[in-house]
């Protein structure tokens, strides 16, 4: 049996998931220029409302997505309202605002510890198979090809806003260069609360599609945070296109690592092309050399 | 009293933690999330070779810190040329590699497992056995740790680094290589943190692969933002602090499992406030 067509789509599956953290981790960054692990968190508040509304009350599968994406964005944008706004405000440096949002993700990674035990759980239920589908010989579930078309879905809709819309404009304006937006008249503090909103929505998503495809448990969101950052490195940190990209390299190799190595060495194999890409490329694919 | 004895040894396990940190962080402005690595190696280095292979305690120290030194010399190698933020994600992806290692390279670590009946520490056929007794011990390494750390502050070499660390063009410009100089502290610091690993498997008896996650890592970089970045014994009030509070869970009431998240929960929090409103800590002399 030849297994490249699986690893080919298993390698396209985890890259949309990778895609939708890299394309929130890159509107954040892009706008307030720290890295920031608050992302990872919120792919774990986004999976746990699912698992919560879902799984555990027994709501809507449909509904619960729509409030663990909504949820996850109100918590991205709240970080911003209580911390990261004052931050800008007191002119920290970059890595002033990195512990801190270290330490907003070791909390709340601690409070969904507290609330739902650090046990893996599984949102779907394990004992039904679900319906697969054959594409050149490589299967999937239906789930797998939903992840697929909404990560193409989502960059292409964020694409266009970002292109055509004056919402857009001024997203690119303030990411380009903060002081000057202000001076022209851009309400940057506004701007800035709706892109983490929307990049917080684009990260729950994420989580929840991690749920689906393996399981959640509270330190789910270190490997995609971590995940995500690689691949906007790798892409070129900050750059939208570049990112998505990345994601997608950066699943391919994980996976196609894994063919020599046993599978538990994927982050070695994942981090290791962080550490080439930082030494060689830090500029990444698609951002011009400095 | 047993119990105070017990607090008194963590305590003295995380101030060397916290001391060696301040040296990369502190003083030379270079923000690392990776020290539970290297506090890493030292416990599986004293943890294997003394559970498995039938070495003393202080030959496993001496070679726990080379193997950690000799890790954080390689390491040190390839992100000290990173700034900033690139430096700070390269340390968090170390961590996380060398915890893949720990948790999967079974033949040697055994895996989730863990390394169990890890003896304790054996001078002239003087047994620490005794938690008083592995106190004084771990006090005496905790005071050379100090003592290291000082003299290297102090020195015309700790210096240099605190002018990397505020203006590192300007050191360039003087004819100082700023590379060797982060690559020099780093791997004296994580050869330091070595030493409290080795205590912390001989006096546990166990460990496992959790006890050196990136959250640990965390841990002790809220120690040394907490107490003060660029002073040592902000360091030591930091450990101090953070080691004791948390014990106060249990009394009221919380059970461990709870007890332990909730530590977290407050120690994320106290870096969120920190930041906001006195980032450079109780006794700092620099902010990040």
């Amino acid at each position: 049996m030849d297994i490249i067509p699986q690893i080919i789509a298993n390698s396209l599956i985890a890259g949309s998931i990778y895609s939708l953290v890299t394309l929130g981790f890159n509107l954040v960054y892009g706008a307030t220029r720290f890295v920031n692990m608050v992302p990872g968190v919120l792919a774990a508040i986004g999976g746990y409302t699912v698992y919560y509304l879902f799984s555990q009350l027994g709501f809507n599968l449909y509904l619960s997505i729509a409030a663990g994406i909504f949820i996850a964005g109100i918590f991205g944008y709240l970080s911003d309202r209580l911390v990261f706004r004052k931050l800008r405000r007191n002119k920290a440096s970059n890595l002033v605002s990195f512990v801190a949002s270290l330490g907003i993700f070791t909390m709340i990674q601690a409070v969904i510890s507290i609330l739902f035990t650090s046990q893996f759980q599984s949102i779907l239920d394990v004992t039904q198979s679900p319906t697969t589908y054959q594409i050149f010989g490589a299967t999937f579930t239906w789930i797998q090809g939903m992840i697929f078309v909404t990560a193409v879905v989502a960059f292409i809709g964020l694409a266009l806003v970002l292109k055509k819309t004056g919402f857009g404009r001024a997203v690119r304006a303030v990411s380009d260069d903060e002081e000057v937006s202000k001076i022209i008249g851009i309400n940057t503090d506004k701007i800035i609360s709706w892109i983490f909103f929307i990049g917080s929505c684009l990260v729950g998503l994420s989580g929840i599609f991690v749920g689906f495809d393996v399981g959640i448990s509270p330190t789910m969101g270190l490997f995609i945070i971590l995940a995500g950052a690689t691949s906007s490195i790798i892409g070129g940190i900050g750059n939208i296109y570049g990112g998505f990209l990345g994601a997608f390299l950066f699943a391919f190799v994980e996976n196609f690592g894994i063919i020599k190595i046993s599978s538990e060495w994927k982050p070695a194999i994942a981090f290791s092309l962080l550490v080439l890409f930082l030494i060689f490329r830090p500029e990444g694919i698609m951002n011009k050399k400095k | 009293m047993d119990y105070l004895i017990h607090l008194s040894i963590l305590f003295a396990i995380y101030g060397i933690l916290g001391l060696s940190l301040n040296l990369v962080m502190g003083y030379t402005g270079l923000l690392s999330v990776t020290h539970a690595a290297f506090f890493g190696i030292g416990a599986y280095t004293t943890g294997i070779l003394m559970a498995h292979a039938g070495f003393g305690f202080f030959t496993s120290l001496v070679i726990g810190i080379v193997l950690s030194g000799i890790l954080s010399f390689i390491v040190g190698a390839i992100l000290s040329r990173l700034s900033g933020d690139y430096f700070v994600l390269g340390t968090i992806g170390l961590n996380y590699l060398v915890l893949a290692v720990f948790t999967n390279w079974y033949d040697l670590t055994r895996g989730p497992l863990g390394i169990a009946g890890i003896p304790k520490p054996n001078l002239f056929g003087f047994s620490f056995f005794e938690s008083s007794h592995f106190l004084i011990l771990a006090i005496a390494f905790l005071l050379i740790t100090f003592l290291i750390s000082r003299f290297v502050v102090n020195s015309s070499f700790g210096r240099a680094l605190k002018g990397i660390r505020e203006d590192q063009k300007a050191l360039q410009v003087f004819g100082y290589n700023i590379f060797s100089y982060k690559l020099a502290i780093f791997t004296i610091s994580g050869a330091l943190a070595a030493i409290a690993g080795s205590l912390f498997a001989s006096y546990i008896t166990f460990i496992n692969p959790e006890s050196f996650d990136v959250m640990q890592s965390v841990f002790i970089l809220a120690i040394v933002v907490l107490g003060g970045l660029g002073n040592l014994k902000g360091s030591l009030l930091g450990a101090l602090i953070l080691v004791v509070f948390p014990e106060f869970l249990r009394f009221i009431g919380f059970p461990s499992e709870v007890a332990a998240q909730t530590r977290q929960a407050l120690y994320g929090l106290l870096l969120v406030v920190l930041m906001l409103y006195r980032p450079q800590g109780l006794i700092g002399e620099y902010k990040l």
